[in-house]
């Protein structure tokens, strides 16, 4: 018998002698945590529940586990901290609408010149097929900063680790020359913040020499400055003035150069210029050797058949699995034994259900209309023109993949057979894993739904 | 058990525990205040299981005992009799509140149920403060803390002892401030340096019950912190997780140094107020050459406002904006006649208010975003 059911036996029979008040005041979050030549020490989360059992159900207790473990002679009680209480969502979504505008401190341990943060290494960064070549490319950037690839250019989807990457190569670069070398990571965000900033106080040059000033500029999320013109100019000049000194640019973005539509020619010939690499999803083994990864580090165990599972659910976001594992673990401690598949299962849906409760079937018919300039009534006519069957198609996956609509529901709603339907999704399914171009095109689809409904 | 207490006694050590009991569904005694009378004392005790308050009053103990009195109904009783001498005395199951004229019996909770209260472990270490210096202390940087769900771990102060200075720390992530009690203010008798975690609302009891007269004597061991003087001992848990590296987020270089009357800022600000947004955003910057302060605020739906403020500028520096709030809050603490301010023009760059001539104390906080 381990610890832990000893302790549940403990507490049952204690449960039965004591008032609900007591037993829930007292020893309900209490804990068997060590047992050492007959001491038995036992964890409670303040001084007060250990003042009162020391004095009141010590010998209560001490008996009761005697029955179970004849060599118990002692008890000792240790006070542990306790966990912070738990939010709801909402509570959370509150608070952060709260605080929109007022700017916060910086208690992160993000450097300050570098902005760089230090969680991220190239060690920490599990290298599978589908980031292969990211990272390669990112390992020998470090040895070769300015000289082999530069541009840097890398894309990939929502919490594949561009930023993880990216990240790295800066606090390599930072550790490995030992500051000679000074990385400066921003995102475009704050460059078009820094330069809306500058031309209203006028502080055009500080701005051109805050930037010009490094040996490593990384700046995360590129796509973002597309269509502010005057950012863009500002990207450009700094962007050349840093390549004609041979200082390494490393860029990241969610698509490729080509396909963001915003972005102007003469940026995006420049972008092309040097290497660029995509992260694609991960696969299987991958997935799963980062959930074992993240168990190791924080020292914690889950089941075989639960790693599988999350694995197998959670297949396009490597930051939505670390969340999803977050809950389970939060889960299995606070219970205190181990998760069984069904709660693992439940989770695991709450989590990814929650996000696209609010999608509705036409919305997604509008989006596919509106991405490939067409109208609704086009995808579900009868048409059989060759521009009509793609669209067509994507709108069939994207209903079943996003929805989970049964097969039958969507041959109606678009006027097919439903083994029509069941072609398509196999089909485009196939196409997204191959084709990395098309696949950028569902990413896009697929944005423009989600943004539309947050 | 009999005592004979005044009333004024009685009154204001119920109004120091009152607040340690708690609303706990689980425990109903938590509701309950344990009053025991000692020789020539009576002792008072509420607890939450976070803290626990003990108070010491003078009192005539004709009989010794204990009991448990509901805090809430015997504060009213108390609170609202007119004599002075009050007779106690435990009957059965109830407590006989009794003057000339007038009698009372509450319901009362048999004295074992009441929680034990926890000791610190190590009596012989303690460090002994004025308590109306410490209290001030606590003002300072309490004023820059506020309850968050979001930052469990910001929800304390951070206490660091270094041997010759004790430092107080607090911060909600928009602001933070820091007080110095250098050596020559306080007695230790600890060898080694530490840091603990002072919960907020142990914080705020406390403050609420120092007097500005007499020493106070703080004790701790690994996971308590107990806070005492001649008259009352407050226990507490220390919050566990780890207080923010803060060193390096205090700004060292300005975009510009002014030197101001404090009241008067803090009248600008509450004019300022008036006229900010819902954002409570005031925006300040240098005017007239640098010979003044610019406070500016305007809502769309009430109208718009300037103050200018005669202040010594170092240099021209362009508009910033504060929640007004959390910038008076700084200048509300520093008892001083001008304070310092160093504002950092630079968005995600925080400002900084201390006194002209030293810098025991410092307040910092971030600018609202542009947008």
């Amino acid at each position: 018998m381990d610890l832990n059911q000893l302790w549940q036996l403990t507490l049952s029979e204690m449960e039965v002698q004591l008032s609900r008040a007591s037993f829930a005041t007292w020893l309900k979050n209490s804990q068997l945590v060590d047992k050492r030549e007959g001491i038995f020490y036992i964890a409670l989360p303040n001084n007060f529940a250990k003042e009162w059992i020391e004095n009141k159900y010590q010998k209560n207790i001490l008996g009761i586990i005697r029955n179970f473990d004849s060599s118990a002679r002692k008890l000792e009680f240790i006070v542990t901290n306790q966990e912070p209480k738990a939010l709801t969502r909402k509570q959370v979504e509150v608070d952060f609408n709260k605080l929109d505008t007022q700017a916060g401190l910086d208690l992160v341990k993000i450097d300050p010149d570098t902005n760089l943060n230090p969680r991220y290494t190239l060690d920490s960064f599990i290298v599978g097929a589908s980031n292969e070549l990211a990272h390669a490319a990112a390992s020998a950037i470090v040895h070769e900063v300015g000289s082999k690839y530069n541009p840097f250019f890398i894309y990939g989807g929502v919490g594949l680790g561009k930023t993880h990457l990216i990240q790295a190569i800066g606090n390599e670069i930072k550790n490995y020359y030992k500051g000679k070398l000074r990385p400066k990571y921003v995102s475009s965000e704050k460059f078009t913040s820094d330069v809306v900033w500058a031309i209203r106080n006028k502080r055009m040059e500080d701005m051109k020499k805050k930037y010009r000033d490094c040996d490593v500029l990384i700046i995360d999320d590129i796509q973002f400055i597309g269509g502010k013109e005057k950012t863009e100019e500002e990207f450009f000049h700094t962007f050349n003035a840093l390549y004609e000194n041979n200082k390494q640019i490393i860029i990241s973005s969610d698509r490729p150069p080509q396909s963001i539509p915003t972005l102007e020619e003469r940026l995006r010939s420049r972008f092309d210029g040097g290497l660029t690499a995509d992260i694609s999803y991960p696969e299987y083994e991958m997935r799963v050797a980062i959930i074992k990864n993240r168990l190791q580090i924080s020292n914690r165990q889950l089941p075989d058949h639960v790693i599988d599972l999350v694995a197998n659910s959670i297949k396009r976001n490597i930051r939505e699995l670390e969340g999803v594992l977050n809950k389970i673990l939060f889960y299995q401690e606070k219970k205190g034994t181990e998760i069984d598949k069904k709660t693992a299962q439940e989770i695991i849906e709450k989590s990814t259900q929650s996000f696209l409760g609010r999608i509705t079937d036409d919305q997604i018919l509008k989006a596919v209309a509106d991405f490939y300039h067409t109208e609704v009534p086009n995808l579900i006519g009868r048409s059989r023109k060759k521009e009509m069957v793609e669209p067509r198609q994507v709108a069939m996956y994207l209903l079943r993949d996003i929805l989970r609509m049964s097969y039958p529901y969507i041959g109606e709603k678009l006027g097919r057979d439903h083994t029509t339907v069941i072609h398509s999704f196999e089909k485009i399914n196939q196409e997204i894993n191959k084709n990395s171009p098309f696949n950028q095109k569902i990413i896009m689809i697929k944005e423009s739904l989600y943004n539309k409904n947050q | 058990m009999r005592v004979v207490v005044m009333r004024t006694n009685l009154k204001e050590g119920l109004g120091a525990v009152e607040r340690a009991g708690g609303e706990n569904l689980n425990l109903p005694v938590l509701k309950y205040a344990n009053l025991e009378a000692l020789d020539g004392k009576i002792k008072l005790t509420a607890t939450n299981l976070e803290l626990a308050i003990t108070y010491y009053l003078s009192g005539k103990t004709i009989e010794k005992g204990k009991v448990n009195v509901p805090i809430a109904t015997f504060a009213s009783l108390i609170g609202n009799l007119q004599s002075e001498r009050i007779n106690l005395e435990k009957r059965g199951g109830q407590l006989e509140v009794k003057t000339d004229n007038y009698e009372a019996f509450t319901q009362t909770l048999p004295a074992e149920d009441f929680p034990i209260i926890p000791k610190v472990k190590n009596e012989q270490d303690f460090l002994e403060i004025e308590a109306g210096l410490f209290k001030d202390a606590l003002a300072q940087v309490l004023v820059a803390t506020q309850f968050s769900d979001l930052r469990p771990e910001l929800n304390s102060l951070l206490l660091d002892f270094s041997l010759d200075a004790l430092r107080l720390v607090g911060t909600d992530s928009f602001r933070l401030a820091e007080k110095t009690l250098g050596a020559a203010q306080f007695n230790s008798k600890y060898t080694q340096s530490f840091r603990v975690l002072i919960p907020l609302r142990t914080a705020q009891e406390l403050m609420r019950i120092l007097r500005e007269d007499g020493q106070l004597r703080i004790y701790h061991d690994q996971n308590q912190i107990l806070f005492k003087t001649d008259q009352w001992e407050i226990i507490s848990r220390l919050s566990e997780g780890n207080f923010p590296e803060y060193s390096t987020i205090v700004p060292k270089k300005f975009t510009a140094e002014a030197v101001v009357k404090r009241e008067e800022l803090m009248n600008a600000l509450k004019l300022a107020g008036i006229f900010s947004s819902q954002t409570s955003e005031v925006k300040i910057k240098a005017a007239q050459g640098a010979r003044a302060l610019e406070i500016y605020s305007a809502s769309r739906d009430v109208g718009e406002n300037r103050y200018l403020l005669p202040a010594k500028i170092q240099s021209e520096f362009g508009e910033v904006g504060f929640n007004w709030r959390y910038l008076f809050d700084g200048l509300k603490v520093l008892k001083l006649e001008e304070v310092w301010l160093g504002v950092n023009e630079e968005e995600n760059k925080p400002s900084l208010i201390r006194s002209p001539k030293e810098a025991s104390y410092f307040y910092i906080l971030m600018p609202i975003l542009k947008t």
